[in-house]
């Protein structure tokens, strides 16, 4: 009993970390049919950019985050701005921009190793302590994490859901040229995704150091499950990658309590293959790509 | 004050491609004007010209004094030219309440959002008893009618309909005419473009011909009518 209520509480947190940098690429995907590779390098950005503001700068936790999530959220703006705008209407933008982004995420990599090291940094936000629930300990990191990520998701929810530019976002998503006569500037639209997306990507970028470390590198695990929990999904579906976020960090949490680590990227790979055999356009996708 | 919407030496197409040459035209304020012609000749290229989906290769378009050539569609639509394309592109995944309500996007169609959907809803009552259903799942003349309810949900001073009525069954093509007709009445301007010559001539007060991108022929409804030899040169019919 106790076992499986540990498999859920950490399966729960996996998931959680999960779905906060699964949504900002769903969303990039959704509204302008964009893969963005250097999703993993904001998520790093924003993670040393926490680390820099706190450790360096001595800024109060909250103020530091901010910071974080601003940069991260200006950069998206300007991955818009220089890459992705020069490329938008030109016959195979789907790859350009994918090739673009592969391209700029390195160059964001090498310029985190450049400015803070190669060697791993400690992620100052990170909260000590537990609470022993029964035979069950649950470290209090992890239950704000799956706080903050649950809260962020039911934010980004409403917003899309209730707000005028959230609706702009995903009339866009839907129709472009619809979205256009209704007098909607689907420039600004597409910036405002990529900058929601690079504020999602600093916090994904701070919650996953807090559990490990900073290392110039480590988005590319995430993102490589993001991608994963994406393709599960349905490519650009926004509250499906949520659900399927959740459930694979279950799945993962399961496979490494009782079959063992080494294995659970294997059978992950293996779920996704079951997966687009049953399902080609993903669990939540449908044929015509319209996603939001 | 009501403007003429004025096309003068219009040349527009796609790519390299050249649709439209050298085109100049007049929809006059608070008429109904009807576009015919054959398929593929530029009725549909006009109006996204017009609308701002493309760019003029030259030449210009002006609503009264203000040139809207060049302004890109969103700016267009807040000079009060509303485009309802062919084949609705509605939001496939909103309700119907929120795909009309995008109609009402800009902030000075939201400002009077309420009283637009009352008279959408009284135009097209149907509408006011699927408001909470998905647009993906309407019939076909249900789509119709949300894009033509979204067009007039922006108030706007030029109202564009492309082929209202392709594709639907006879009796959904009426009701839709008897909204059209209604409009008319009611002294709106509306630029209409219509695959069936003999329905335009019935409903218009001005018809332009289009042939090769060029105007071929233009005069009242009724002198369309009188000229059966034009529908057979150009139309075939």
């Amino acid at each position: 009993m106790d076992v499986l209520f540990q498999i859920i509480a950490s399966g729960l947190t996996l998931g959680a970390v999960y779905a906060i940098s699964t949504v900002g690429l769903a969303l990039v995907f959704g509204a302008m049919s964009m893969l963005n590779m250097s999703h993993g390098a904001l998520m790093a950005l924003g993670g040393y950019m926490a680390w820099f503001t706190l450790t360096g700068l001595g800024l109060p936790p909250a103020l530091g985050v901010l910071v974080a999530v601003g940069v991260c959220a200006a950069v998206g703006a300007l991955i818009y701005l220089l890459i992705a705008r020069p490329m938008l209407g030109a016959e195979g933008f789907e790859t350009r921009i994918f090739i673009a982004t592969i391209g700029f995420g390195a160059v964001m990599e090498s310029a985190i190793l450049m400015a803070f090291g190669p060697q791993p940094k400690p992620q100052p936000l990170a909260v000590q302590g537990g609470i022993g629930l029964g035979g069950v300990h649950l470290p209090v990191q992890n239950l704000l994490i799956l706080g903050l990520s649950m809260a962020l998701m039911l934010a980004l929810g409403l917003f899309l859901q209730k707000s005028r530019i959230g609706m702009a976002i995903r009339a866009t998503a839907q129709n472009r040229d619809a979205a256009r006569l209704m007098g909607v500037r689907i420039g600004g639209v597409y910036a405002l995704v990529l900058a929601i997306s690079g504020g999602l990507a600093a916090i994904s970028g701070i919650t996953v150091s807090s559990l490990s470390s900073l290392l110039p590198n480590m988005g590319g695990d995430p993102m490589l499950k993001a991608f994963i929990i994406c393709v599960v999904a349905g490519l650009g579906r926004v509250p499906g990658s949520v659900v399927a976020a959740l459930f694979i960090g279950l799945f993962e949490a399961a496979v490494q309590y009782t079959i063992g680590v080494r294995f659970s990227f294997a059978l992950l790979l293996l779920l996704v293959i079951v997966v687009l055999i049953w399902k080609p356009q993903g669990v939540f996708g449908r044929h015509q790509g319209v996603r939001l | 004050m009501p403007d003429d919407l004025v096309v003068s030496h219009l040349t527009a197409g796609y790519g390299h491609q050249t649709v439209l040459h050298d085109l100049s035209l007049r929809v006059e304020a608070g008429q109904l004007t009807a576009l015919i012609g054959p398929n593929g000749h530029g009725k549909t290229t006009l109006l996204r010209a017009i609308s701002g989906l493309i760019p003029a290769k030259s030449g210009e378009i002006r609503l009264g004094e203000t040139r809207i050539s060049g302004l890109g569609a969103a700016a267009v639509v807040a000079r009060g030219i509303v485009h309802v394309p062919q084949g609705d592109l509605l939001f496939p995944d909103m309700t119907v309440l929120e795909n009309l309500r995008m109609g009402a996007f800009l902030p000075a169609a939201g400002r009077r959002e309420k009283a637009a959907l009352d008279e959408v809803f009284s135009l097209l009552p149907k509408l006011r008893d699927r408001q909470t259903q998905i647009a993906r799942t309407l019939s076909g003349g249900e789509r119709r009618m949300v894009g033509i309810g979204r067009g007039l949900m922006a108030s706007g001073r030029v109202l564009m309909l492309d082929e209202p009525s392709l594709g639907l069954a006879p009796i959904v093509i009426e009701q839709i005419y008897e909204v059209i007709s209604g409009l008319r009445q009611a002294g709106r301007s509306l630029l209409l473009v219509e695959e069936n010559a003999m329905r335009a001539a019935g409903i218009a007060d001005r018809v332009h011909l289009l042939d090769h991108g060029t105007l071929a022929w233009s005069g009242t409804g009724t002198q369309l009518s009188g000229r059966p030899e034009l529908l057979e040169t150009y139309l075939g019919v």
